[in-house]
């Protein structure tokens, strides 16, 4: 016969009236398995489809980047910072460069700021549309992840002209960015956030009136506004819950000091809400990058540095907001070459704390719609 | 036994031989069987790659372009893959349930075939029997048994939830399922025309009353050409269109097709309880799934649709001639075929574009809202019926029940749609209540003193 009994993956927990045994299955969901989102392991405790308990494992992406960080100079540190959150490598540079600048005590011109400004929109943009579109995945639909990467692949073009390289764009540099825009570049940009546009009404429409979206998303996942600040939420997670707090706008670096950036804040506090801000988002970026482009400053595009960079000694911490929140980065410099210590606050990495407690009593399905909308990157969270 | 031989090899055993075996029915009957079994299966492989085109097309892509001219022969490319696998089995399962369950899966599949009529003369024997409807829901509910086996057989906890799922799924769809077909099996009680009352569950039968109905014959070639036998206004749909709505959906239930494919969620149940197949195991299952579909579809169309009834057909199997004959046989066969082909292409395209239900919400749309309104349907059915027969207005005909009927059912369908519109309303405001009370708690916070989280050093803008 079947011997399913192996040790430790069945418990009982009890008889029912009939006198039949009822146990608690422990399920491993992952390393390997399609829709936790890299290499996320779940070690869960299932009675019937309901978890009882979760407990996430992670560090099977481990890469030591930050180690990493401190055996490579500065500038050639950028370019590790890519893997670090690989949906969204543009503000992983910006974060970095931005920490030592700030440690350097450098401001870099107004065109350099306008440039970081698009293509972390951009890239903003082309996150966003990851999250959703993995998102209706996971619940089953398969047309918006389609959509969706068609979209981010225009983007994708852009950085490729832009930087040479389409995933890893290695593009902030300390003080500036590495290239001005190649010709047209401006006016393929400006085309593309147009059709963008177009696309996102199209599937707004395919995904948000869905009633079956709406019953899978709707009050699942509920996240308290008191709860959401306690585990230290940020980014879509965190305005999804009702809490006004976004560093573009709280805290603005960069150009955002001259952009004003509309805030998208959601009550619900649930998944749906998270999938809402996420679209809300693209679109409040959208608008950002029509701003940034009518608005581009010309000048230099980056102040010199010297070609062995030290940052002088001293400690600071940067933080940007990030696709999926605040991505901090604390540097220290010992005044050579190399930062002493780069610590990084991946947004990713404190919004997974909260998932075990968010997935308590809910169903198995539940438990991809939870994570799901999380949007966690698992570069991130392991670093 | 020497004798027996020897008096069966005199003239009358050859002869019988030739009249029984090698006889006109017995070869009619073995090129049905054949093509119909060849149907099956060249079904399930035309319709994996309609769906991967199909749903290429949807979603902007290109979907597969390399075997073959235009992609045409990338399932045959994948069924001489599946074919040739290596056959491979878990140390640990169950080796006779694991080994049983494909088979199990896909031999009510083809069996539910021998009942289908393609066209006027083409059937099997099965075509004739009386229980036609009956059979096939047998047949249909009969592959749930496999789908647990490889569930259980398979020794792996993501098979074995996908496999009670499954069982959960597949037998309460099955209610509804058959209730809504119980709308017209009332039909034809109330059609018979001998006036006995007494109705018909062949699908045969069934069909012939959409076919055989309601055209005069003008004598105009072209007129009768086109609408002998092929009257589309007294098929079953018009009047009973929510039992097509909801058969239909049943059906997407009852093949685990999207948005209820919950026992083969990819992204929940890596792949449900078909995790530890593979080769030409799993492509058993794949090809019963398929087959299933086009059963399905093949059911709502001999019911609800008018089976192989379209023009010409009639016209020219009436003139007697054999090659016309043939033709008009072929041109049934094709109407049958399109009209199924019709409605997978829907199962394919609600696939691109739902996502799929919860477990529990799923057993929640089977048991408080299908059944019901089945039931509620059949009461109203009846009922119309009851109510004028007493009145008096059926003495010449049912031509007037039929048009309030229809009244009622098409009101009914657009009702159906705004209460499931409306349950779900209702469902998903229960389930955020605690969201609700925060946002009245926001509601309330945000009259007291607005919490200003900038610092004034930011909010100037002065660097950091």
């Amino acid at each position: 016969m079947v011997t399913n009994q192996n040790p430790g993956t069945f418990s009982d927990v009890g008889e029912s009236e009939e006198g039949i045994k009822t146990q608690e299955m422990l399920l491993n969901m992952g390393p390997q398995h399609p829709s936790t989102h890299g290499v996320l392991r779940l070690v869960m405790t299932l009675e019937g489809e309901t978890v009882v308990n979760c407990t996430p494992v992670i560090g099977y992406l481990h890469r030591g980047i930050e180690k990493i960080l401190e055996n490579r100079t500065v500038m050639a540190g950028i370019r590790y910072m890519d893997n670090a959150d690989y949906l969204s490598p543009m503000l992983n540079e910006t974060a970095y460069a931005g920490a030592v600048e700030q440690v350097m005590g450098i401001e870099p011109p107004k065109r350099a700021q306008y440039i970081r400004l698009l293509v972390s929109e951009l890239q903003r943009i082309a996150s966003h549309l990851v999250g959703v579109g993995t998102y209706l995945l996971d619940l089953g639909a398969m047309t918006p992840i389609l959509w969706a990467f068609r979209d981010r692949e225009g983007i994708l073009d852009l950085f490729e002209a832009l930087g040479g390289s389409r995933f890893n764009v290695n593009y902030i540099r300390v003080g500036g960015v590495l290239h001005d825009f190649p010709p047209h570049w401006l006016a393929e940009c400006e085309a593309f956030l147009n059709q963008l546009e177009k696309n996102m009404l199209e599937l707004e429409m395919l995904i948000t009136g869905n009633e079956i979206f709406e019953a899978r998303t709707q009050g699942v996942g509920y996240v308290d506004q008191q709860q959401a600040i306690a585990y230290g939420l940020t980014g879509p997670m965190l305005r999804a819950s009702g809490v006004k707090w976004d560093l573009r706008a709280n805290r603005p670096y960069g150009a955002y000091r001259e952009v004003p950036v509309k805030v998208v804040v959601r009550q619900e506090g649930d998944c749906f809400a998270r999938y809402k801000v996420r679209m809300d988002e693209i679109i409040e970026s959208i608008r950002l990058c029509h701003i940034a482009i009518d608005r581009m400053p010309g000048g230099p595009i980056g102040t010199r540095t010297p070609i062995a960079l030290r940052p002088a000694r001293g400690e600071t911490y940067f933080a940007i907001e990030s696709s999926k929140g605040e991505l901090g980065v604390y540097f220290i410099s010992d005044g050579s070459e190399y930062p002493w210590r780069a610590k990084l606050r991946g947004p990713s990495f404190v919004n997974l704390q909260i998932l075990p407690e968010l997935l308590r009593g809910h169903k198995m399905s539940d438990v991809i719609a939870i994570l799901g909308s999380t949007d966690i990157v698992l570069g991130e969270v392991d670093r | 036994m020497h004798n027996a031989l020897i008096v069966a090899a005199s003239e009358g055993f050859w002869d019988g031989i030739w009249h029984g075996i090698i006889s006109w029915q017995f070869l009619q009957f073995v090129v049905a069987f054949l093509s119909f079994f060849g149907f099956v299966l060249t079904s399930a492989t035309l319709l994996v790659l309609a769906e991967r085109k199909i749903m290429a097309w949807m979603q902007d892509r290109i979907g597969p372009y390399h075997t073959g001219p235009g992609g045409s022969l990338q399932t045959v490319a994948d069924v001489a893959k599946l074919l040739l696998k290596e056959d491979i089995r878990a140390t640990d399962t169950d080796k006779a349930i694991f080994f049983l369950a494909p088979s199990v899966f896909l031999a009510p599949v083809i069996a539910a075939f021998a009942v289908l009529p393609f066209s006027p003369y083409v059937g099997l024997p099965g075509t004739a029997l009386a229980t036609g409807i009956v059979y096939l829901v047998a047949m249909s509910s009969l592959d749930v048994v496999g789908v647990v086996m490889a569930g259980w057989g398979s020794n792996n906890k993501y098979a074995l939830i996908g496999g009670l799922r499954a069982a959960a799924q597949m037998i309460s769809y099955e209610l509804p399922l058959v209730l809504a077909l119980v709308g017209v099996i009332m039909l034809t009680s109330v059609l018979d025309p001998s006036g006995s009352g007494i109705g018909t569950i062949s699908v045969r039968g069934i069909m012939d009353f959409q076919v055989s109905a309601q055209y005069p014959g003008k004598g105009i070639g072209i007129w009768d050409f086109i609408f002998q036998g092929f009257t589309p206004w007294s098929w079953f749909f018009l009047v009973q269109p929510l039992m097509l709505l909801i058969y239909y959906t049943c059906g997407l239930a009852e093949t685990n097709r999207a948005p209820f494919d919950l026992p083969e969620a990819e992204s929940e149940l890596v792949a449900g309880y078909l995790t530890e197949y593979s080769g030409m195991r799993w492509a058993m299952f794949f090809l019963g799934e398929y087959g299933n579909m086009t059963i399905v579809s093949a059911i709502a169309t001999t019911l609800f649709l008018g089976g192989w009834s379209g023009p010409g057909v009639s016209y020219l199997t009436g003139l007697g001639s054999l090659g016309w004959g043939f033709l008009g046989n072929i041109l049934a066969l094709g109407y049958f075929v399109l009209k199924i082909y019709f409605l997978c292409f829907i199962f394919i395209w609600i696939r691109s574009t739902l996502p799929r239900l919860r477990a529990d919400q799923l057993m929640q749309f089977a048991w408080l809202i299908l059944i019901p309104t089945t039931l509620v349907n059949i009461l109203i059915t009846g009922g119309i019926y009851l109510v004028m027969h007493e009145i008096g207005l059926l003495n010449d005909g049912n031509a007037w029940f039929l048009v309030v009927l229809g009244v009622v059912n098409w009101l009914m369908l657009f009702g159906f749609i705004r209460l499931v519109g409306r349950a779900v309303v209702a469902s998903t405001r229960r389930a955020q209540a605690p969201a609700i009370r925060a946002r009245q708690r926001a509601a309330v916070a945000a009259q007291l003193a607005e919490r200003v989280s900038t610092p004034a050093s930011v909010a100037t803008g002065t660097p950091q």
